[in-house]
């Protein structure tokens, strides 16, 4: 029953989305765009050298392609959540028969699919026109859906901690009115740790350090399974992802049941 | 009798900057969190370029200390270029709106009137980032600081007037927010890379559609060689943008509509 309503959000959410196409024009203006500029960067940093830090320059520009996905596609839950919550439409949730995590889930990142699909394929276009076909998965066509099926499984489930991290850093907005510096440091942070270069490329320490972390497994996981493609390494990262989205579960049901405990509803 | 015309356009400038100022500090904690917010999101790319340039070396001709030059330039042009004509990148939805009425009727001109109405708390930070790499940078001194000031001003004019004739768009095509928003984007995203990997077949637009070249190359090359002649010049091409701004914004005024909107300044 429950599955039905969050299935139906989720849908809804979507066919929203999906139904005024200029919604996507300026993220995907800003996609090419950056794609563009970083595949000029990459030419620039690999003249006169084939590989950097195991990443050739086809891979390093596939790597960006795939790794802004998440920002791109599954990227700004953040504003929506702590604007509900600071002008208290959250309220209004809060009442209802449903679970409010899983539904603000189902409802946002069900919309952010139309957005993710669109970026993917802004980016597979983008990537052949500039530096040709993507590296190869390595064992035939068989291969190839392996990859993209794997990379689809990565993609979301990047998408989904992205989701709960943005819903748990939203709530402190039940503390703090002016909590955007959270959201500050924590963008800045998926931004250096995996999403505009490789961790490979850190210093060792730092990318040792940066694997403990939830940061790399919403762009770097993604990236890696479709740049440097093996079933097994493939397989070993969603199941990392799957650990860090288990453990933001039981972080944002833990920040929402501490905050939901400041909320007074008066009827009206 | 021209002599008084600027000098009230000086005294409105500095009077419209002082309101805002005050809007400004009525929410300090506001003020604070964005100022830090634009610093922060600047050093994350000064991460990138670290971690990059310490794997290959220069890339597209930029050193480490080229790129937070370049980064700390555009970041203070574009902080001072929103902090005096904060409206800049709402010109287009108040055009599109019909809601032009409340200047147009007002004894100063149009244009620096909507822009300066308003000013970006955020960019109170972009500002002061600028000032922050010129003091991390080695020989600091009080001429570098000059030239520096010197160079950020005509840029900032330079980004207030393209972004001002990105958003007169709208009085040509009505909703024109994706385009004036993707060129307002390619502006400030092509000034902060090396000149060097675009290659020469976008120089072009480089130096004229898309003014890169003038808000950061040419500042660069006139930084690293102390450079004090080629100054005029840079100065002389903002005032060329801003009075192509104006210009592309009267030839629009033409066209406006109003929409009959009921709106008060406070």
């Amino acid at each position: 029953m429950r599955a039905r309503l969050y299935s139906v959000a989720a849908s809804t959410s979507l066919r929203e989305r999906t139904m005024y196409l200029g919604n996507f024009t300026a993220s995907m203006l800003t996609y090419g765009l950056f794609v563009f500029i970083f595949s000029r960067v990459w030419a620039g940093a690999y003249a006169g050298r084939s590989e950097i830090a195991g990443y050739t320059q086809s891979m390093a520009v596939w790597y960006f392609i795939v790794a802004e996905i998440t920002s791109f596609g599954f990227g700004r839950y953040f504003w929506g959540l702590s604007r509900d919550v600071k002008s208290g439409q959250v309220a209004y949730q809060l009442g209802r028969p449903y679970d409010f995590v899983a539904y603000n889930y189902a409802e946002r990142v069900g919309g952010s699919l139309a957005d993710a699909a669109v970026i993917l394929a802004e980016g597979l276009a983008v990537g052949f026109l500039l530096v040709g076909t993507p590296p190869s998965a390595g064992g035939g066509l068989g291969a190839e859906i392996l990859r993209g099926g794997l990379l689809a499984v990565s993609l979301l489930l990047a998408g989904s901690l992205n989701f709960l991290l943005h819903f748990s850093i939203s709530l402190t907005a039940f503390w703090l009115e002016e909590n955007d510096a959270f959201y500050w440091v924590y963008q800045k942070l998926v931004l250096v740790v995996g999403t505009l270069v490789p961790i490979e490329f850190l210093p060792d320490t730092v990318a040792a350090a940066a694997l403990w972390t939830p940061f790399p497994y919403l762009s770097w996981a993604p990236a890696r399974v479709f740049v440097a493609f093996s079933p097994a390494d493939a397989l070993s990262l969603i199941a990392r992802q799957l650990a860090w989205v288990a453990f933001a579960v039981l972080l944002a049901r833990a920040v929402f049941s501490l905050s939901s405990r400041r909320v007074a509803l008066n009827g009206g | 009798m021209r002599k008084w015309r600027l000098a009230a356009y000086g005294r409105f400038m500095a009077a419209a900057f002082a309101a805002n100022v005050k809007s400004v500090i009525e929410y300090r904690v506001n003020f604070l969190v964005q100022t830090f917010g634009m610093m922060l999101n600047n050093a994350a790319f000064a991460a990138f370029w670290a971690v990059l340039i310490g794997r290959t070396g220069a890339v597209g001709g930029y050193g480490f200390q080229d790129v937070m030059f370049v980064w700390g330039l555009v970041s203070t042009a574009f902080g001072l270029a929103h902090i005096l004509a904060g409206n800049v990148r709402q010109l287009g939805r108040i055009i599109m709106e019909g809601s032009l009425d409340v200047y147009l009727l007002q004894p100063k001109d149009a244009l620096l009137n909507v822009l300066l109405s308003k000013t970006d708390v955020g960019a109170w930070g972009d500002l002061l980032y600028g000032f922050v790499v010129l003091g991390l940078l080695p020989g600091l001194s009080l001429e570098r600081l000059a030239l520096f000031c010197a160079l950020a001003v005509p840029a900032a004019v330079i980004f207030a007037s393209a972004f001002a004739m990105a958003e007169s768009l709208a009085f040509f095509m009505g909703n024109s927010q994706g385009i004036a928003g993707a060129l307002s984007e390619f502006l400030l995203s092509f000034s902060l890379y090396p000149e060097g990997v675009f290659g020469k077949g976008l120089r072009w637009v480089l130096y004229s559609l898309v003014p890169s070249g003038f808000v950061a190359f040419v500042p660069l090359r006139v930084f690293r060689s102390m450079d004090w002649p080629l100054v005029p010049a840079l100065w002389g091409v903002a005032i060329v943008y801003a009075v192509l701004a104006r210009a592309f914004f009267g030839l629009g005024l033409k066209r406006y509509e109003s929409g009959n909107r009921m709106d008060t300044r406070v």
